[in-house]
């Protein structure tokens, strides 16, 4: 099972957004995705709640860091 | 604010009737007493401040502390009504001297304002308590116990100009602690609380000092309980200690944002970005004017704090956030709608938005020269015409580019 890192840290909105967009697009069942951001992207995970993903968040001394699973 | 456009982006048409009122009574400035200086103060304040400001928590809440409004659409367009009706009501009253038009505008503030903060408490005593450590929650919800007890010195003052309410305080104190409440428990601490959020997240800085916004938004409310209570029971020492506390607090929050925003990655600073900086300078500006009045009997100085710190720090600040949280949404709302948005610059280009933003630096210059010669205040007047009308412009641009992206 391969983890994917997507570091969005220092990016101006919505560009987070858009980098974690396109590497769950191209993110194959099983896979997972380690996001790494400034802040809790609470819009995000609410779109990943709407469409099934499974994710957990940890928030970090320097990030907040998102390990999000395609089921 | 394209799902939801309701109170934010009609808000600057305040501005304009603000800038009407200052062309066709060139007195207002004479002194902060003048009927149509209370007029400007509260068609900003009440105004356009206040619809901006509660349309941009509907929209912040969701997206900085996870917590939705119940039915905020409803919500939004109700209480715009109420509010709007309000705020030109008691404008009109306050610049007209007609007793029956503030408390009616009195009143339907305060309703509309219920309407709201039973919506927004809802959602933000269920928001998640340490979201990603942002003190960011904690400090909205105490900005919006700020605005409740500004909205109550409120009532009571409309109460003793139109019914003549007797109470056992002066005129003058009551209507300095509604406007303290106003600049400091309401509109201070809501600016910091988004600021925690929005000035690390679009200005690329690193984050605030923690223990600033552990301590900054509490001490703040400490300081004006100690001010109210000082103020109320005449002891005058400690009220002015208490004052003095708040001069110093409101600086250490610009200060600590200018630094911040000396340390951005920014390559080169953007138009919102040098917005949001001499809305700073001028807060600073307007402290020191401010700690000035407070040793002189000069009645243009008061005036002037007022200027600086309600059109510069505010209004500035409120223009600089506006600009990018409201391209922000409305890309959000369309991607969350499953729908391709355009480019954010495409929602809101950045031609308009630097030149707009250039008149507010012009309308800052001229209206803080006019507070000084009050013979400039139809310069200023006009400006505010075009400042105003300019951001209505350009944020209703940003709207239809987004109803345009729905097809």
């Amino acid at each position: 099972m391969s983890t994917v890192v997507v570091d969005t840290r220092g990016l101006e909105p919505p560009e987070p957004f858009e980098r974690a967009m396109e590497a769950l697009v191209d993110l194959k069942p099983g896979e997972s995705i380690r996001l790494l951001l400034d802040r809790m992207p609470h819009p995000l995970l609410r779109m990943l709640d709407r469409d099934g993903y499974r994710h957990e968040a940890q928030v970090r001394e320097d990030a907040v860091e998102i390990l999000i699973t395609r089921p | 604010m394209s799902a939801n456009p309701g109170l934010a982006y009609q808000a600057p048409l305040f501005g304009v009737v603000a800038g009407l009122v200052l062309l066709l009574a060139p007195g207002a400035l004479e002194s902060r007493w003048t009927p149509p200086a209370l007029a400007l103060v509260h068609l900003i304040a009440a105004g356009f401040m206040l619809q901006v400001m509660l349309g941009a928590l509907l929209q912040v809440l969701p997206v900085v502390a996870g917590a939705a409004m119940p039915a905020p659409a409803r919500v939004a367009a109700v209480s715009h009504l109420v509010l709007a009706a309000g705020a030109l009501a008691l404008a009109w009253g306050l610049g007209r001297i007609a007793p029956h038009a503030i408390l009616a505008g009195a009143a339907l503030l305060a309703a509309g304002l219920l309407l709201f903060l039973a919506a927004a408490l809802r959602a933000l005593l269920a928001a998640p308590g340490a979201s990603g450590a942002s003190r960011t929650p904690r400090d909205l919800r105490y900005a919006l116990a700020g605005l409740a007890i500004t909205a109550t010195f409120g009532v009571l003052l409309a109460l003793v100009l139109s019914r003549g309410l007797a109470l056992p305080v002066a005129l003058p104190t009551l209507v300095d602690l509604h406007a303290g409440w106003g600049w400091l428990g309401w509109g201070g601490v809501l600016l910091a609380a988004t600021s925690w959020v929005v000035v690390p997240m679009f200005q690329i800085t690193p984050a605030y000092p923690a223990r600033l916004t552990r301590h900054w938004a509490p001490a703040v409310l400490v300081a004006l309980l100690a001010w109210t209570a000082a103020a109320l029971s005449g002891h005058a020492l400690p009220a002015i200690a208490a004052g003095l506390a708040l001069l110093v607090l409101a600086a250490l929050f610009a200060i600590a944002t200018l630094r911040l925003q000396s340390r951005s990655r920014r390559s080169t600073p953007d138009a919102s970005f040098r917005a949001f900086r001499l809305a700073m300078w001028a807060a600073l500006g307007g402290l020191v004017v401010l700690l000035a009045s407070m040793l002189t009997d000069f009645e243009r100085l008061p005036v002037l704090a007022g200027v600086l710190v309600l059109h510069g720090a505010f209004g500035g600040a409120i223009s600089a956030m506006l600009y990018k949280i409201v391209p922000f949404l409305t890309w959000l709302h369309l991607t969350q709608a499953g729908i391709k948005a355009p480019n954010m610059k495409k929602l809101l280009p950045d031609g308009p938005t630097r030149r707009q933003l250039q008149v507010h630096a012009a309308s800052l210059s001229a209206l803080s020269a006019a507070a000084l010669l009050p013979v400039l205040a139809p310069v200023a007047g006009v400006l505010l015409v075009v400042e105003f009308g300019w951001l209505f412009a350009n944020l209703l641009g940003a709207v239809r580019a987004g109803r345009r992206a729905r097809g």
